[in-house]
């Protein structure tokens, strides 16, 4: 997993729950990396995976609503790096329906080692969207947060309900819906 | 024979002498006094051809002449108003196929080869004449 | 600041470290990475120069070194460049003097230029454009041109190029070709002529021998012992051979005398020979059906068959002959065969019975010239001729005629 994802993911801890929660984490985990990450450098999966665990056994919250905190979070890490990429959408259905064929081919270029998921468009209309997600990582929440923010980036927002199409959300149905008449001023 | 045979006006144009007496004689034996009229050359058989009151009822022609050859002489005969109605055998050594067809082109009755052997020069000659004698010509 | 603190913020500063000096390892992975890349980098451009020099060099070579004028212009019709060659076969020199190309078109070749000008315009480019040019000396040139547009980096065209050859005597030659051609069908048509004037002036005293020889027995037929009537008889045979010969020898010299070619149909042929030649009542002459119909002329078909048929009839020797004609077709031939069961014909004469007045037997009716005229009409179509015999048991010829 590329180094951003932990490097993003500890700012955020520590900018929500403080520097004592990144080291608590970091500790309690067994980590081959022990916890020194850097953006540019690759880490195993199974990091994440306990960082998550444990910061969901100390804070209480679920690890669902973490990776959706997350993903909401990361979204404003791809803004910053990549605005023109974003820049050549004038719509979020749109973008979100070229996850697949646009956006991580243009990702696969940059980080040509980076596994990503699969979003398989099934249905779309002009306000409204079925994708498929499919990803052994299960990280469907992380997709979430950021397809919230997409719709915020275009200053509307929309009604995404998940169903798991696999239990162990390995593969998810996202239905996004387009909220009406909906023109937010931020 | 109860056919009626008319003796004919032949005009023989061939410069032999020998082959003028065969003919004459071919003639002689044949049981129709035929009136033959000799011309030696193109020239002389114009001449004789100059008076139209008199034509002949049928040409034989020699193809090999001095001065006109046979196939000129054809030519000039058969572009005449006056005489190209005349029957014109072609009598001749030579079997040029080009010359044959020559002759047909422009347009005679008969290419008549002249065989080596006296006697079947005699039945091809006697055959002329019978035809000539029995069938009809055109009327002045 | 608690102690915990203390070993918190230390714990961070240590992963800070760890990771700062990762990122910096990866960096100069990376960085030594790409140095290596641009190396690589560096020395394929540098190949890929030398190459397109070569390249240059070698066009430039090409263009000094082809025999052919190599003539580059504007798409107006401005010559741009010469080559040497151009330079001398047009006379101008385009470093010191402006030409258009129009002011080398031949007058009577101009609507001819000027189509296939249009041509390359319309097409890109045009082929084997020949015709004349005039050079600065005012010499009349016959070239062949092949010409192209040149396009610009975007497509589109800047100029046109041309190769000009100097077909001058090229043109000369077929030319003096064509006449002499002309000239030989002329001759060979007075030859064929001639032949026949003579063959006629030759045959005619024959006639007359032939008919004062039948005048004399006429008048004489009572004072004529049998030995004087025997003798006239034998002047009577050889005229007649004599006749024989220079009709063999006026046919053998016109057999390669071809006239126009048109279809002919063997069948017909065959029917023809069939009819007009004498075939003793004990030789039986079987025809294969269906003949092909070939390309030639009929007479010397007729002659051809009838010159084998009338052999096989001439040379044979049984109470019950029998002669067949048979063919078999091949993709590009035809091949014939003359079958008899006559006397049939040793090998040593396999060759030579087609070489003229080779006979193998002195006969008074065979002036041994037929075959020769067999031969040469074979030959003639283009076929092949030989045999195979048994003495005393029969002959086969066979011919092939192209189709």
């Amino acid at each position: 997993m590329k180094g951003i994802v932990f490097t993003e993911f500890l700012d955020l801890v520590e900018e929500k729950f403080g520097i004592e929660m990144v080291d608590k984490i970091i500790s309690e985990s067994n980590l081959e990396s022990e916890g020194a990450y850097t953006s540019i450098g690759t880490y195993r999966f199974s990091e994440m995976l306990q960082l998550l665990q444990s910061l969901h056994k100390n804070s209480g919250i679920s690890i669902d609503k973490l990776l959706l905190t997350y993903g909401e979070h990361f979204f404003s890490v791809i803004d910053k790096s990549y605005s023109g990429l974003l820049a050549t959408y004038k719509d979020p259905i749109e973008m979100l329906s070229s996850i697949e064929n646009h956006i991580h081919v243009e990702v696969k270029k940059i980080y040509p080692d980076a596994e990503l998921p699969e979003f398989v468009v099934e249905e779309k209309t002009e306000d409204s969207l079925i994708l498929i997600y499919k990803s052994s990582r299960a990280m469907h929440h992380f997709g979430l947060g950021l397809m919230n923010k997409t719709f915020e980036h275009f200053n509307s927002s929309a009604t995404i309900v998940l169903e798991k199409i696999k239990e162990d959300g390995t593969e998810v149905k996202f239905v996004i819906k387009k909220n009406p008449h909906e023109s937010r001023e931020n | 024979m109860n056919i009626l045979k008319r003796s004919l006006n032949i005009l023989l144009i061939e410069d032999h002498m020998i082959e003028i007496v065969k003919f004459k004689k071919t003639v002689s034996y044949h049981d129709l006094k035929h009136n033959i009229t000799e011309a030696k050359d193109a020239d002389e058989a114009f001449k004789i051809l100059e008076d139209k009151n008199n034509l002949p009822d049928l040409i034989l022609l020699d193809l090999n002449m001095p001065r006109i050859s046979g196939i000129e002489f054809l030519s000039i005969l058969k572009k005449d108003e006056d005489l190209r109605h005349i029957p014109t055998v072609i009598l001749t050594t030579s079997d040029n196929q080009k010359d044959l067809e020559e002759c047909y082109r422009i347009g005679v009755s008969g290419y008549v080869l002249k065989p080596l052997k006296y006697k079947d020069y005699e039945t091809k000659i006697e055959a002329i004449l019978t035809y000539w004698s029995l069938n009809e010509l055109k009327k002045y | 600041m608690n102690l915990e603190k203390i070993e918190i913020l230390e714990r961070t500063l240590k992963r800070e470290r760890a990771a700062r000096k990762a990122a910096e390892k990866i960096l100069e992975d990376k960085s030594r990475e790409l140095y290596l890349l641009s190396e690589e980098l560096q020395e394929t451009n540098l190949k890929l120069e030398n190459l397109l020099d070569e390249k240059s060099s070698e066009l430039k070579g090409v263009f000094e070194n082809i025999l052919d004028a190599y003539v580059v212009m504007d798409l107006s019709g401005n010559v741009l460049k010469f080559n040497d060659a151009a330079t001398a076969l047009f006379g101008y020199d385009v470093t010191k003097e402006k030409l258009n190309v129009l002011n080398l078109i031949y007058e009577e070749d101009e609507v001819y230029a000027m189509t296939s000008f249009g041509e390359l315009k319309t097409k890109g480019f045009f082929k084997n454009y020949e015709a004349r040019v005039i050079t600065k000396s005012k010499e009349i040139k016959w070239v062949h041109i092949n010409a192209s547009i040149i396009f610009d980096r975007n497509n589109l065209p800047i100029a046109a190029q041309g190769i000009v050859r100097d077909i001058t005597h090229l043109k000369l030659l077929e030319e003096q070709k064509k006449q002499i051609l002309n000239k030989l069908e002329k001759s060979n048509e007075e030859l064929y002529e001639y032949a026949h004037v003579v063959s006629h002036d030759l045959k005619s005293p024959l006639r007359t021998i032939d008919a004062l020889l039948s005048w004399i027995k006429a008048d004489n037929l009572e004072k004529f012992d049998s030995e004087t009537v025997q003798n006239i008889e034998l002047i009577e045979k050889t005229v007649e051979n004599m006749d024989s010969l220079i009709s063999d020898i006026l046919s053998y010299s016109s057999a390669d005398f071809a006239a126009e070619e048109v279809d002919v149909n063997l069948n017909k042929v065959l029917q023809n020979i069939k009819t007009t030649l004498f075939i003793p009542t004990n030789i039986t002459l079987s025809i294969s059906p269906n003949l092909p119909i070939v390309k030639g002329d009929s007479t010397k078909f007729q002659q051809l068959f009838q010159n084998l048929i009338s052999n096989a009839i001439k040379f044979n020797d049984k109470e019950e002959g029998l002669i067949e004609i048979d063919f078999i077709e091949e993709p590009t031939f035809y091949q014939f065969s003359v079958k008899d069961n006559g006397l049939g014909i040793e090998k040593e004469f396999h060759e030579k019975i087609f070489k003229v007045f080779q006979s193998l037997t002195k006969r008074e009716d065979s002036t041994g010239i037929g075959l020769s005229i067999v031969k040469k009409i074979v030959d003639l179509y283009k076929g092949n001729i030989w045999l195979e015999s048994t003495p005393n048991v029969g002959t086969t010829f066979y011919f092939t005629i192209k189709k």
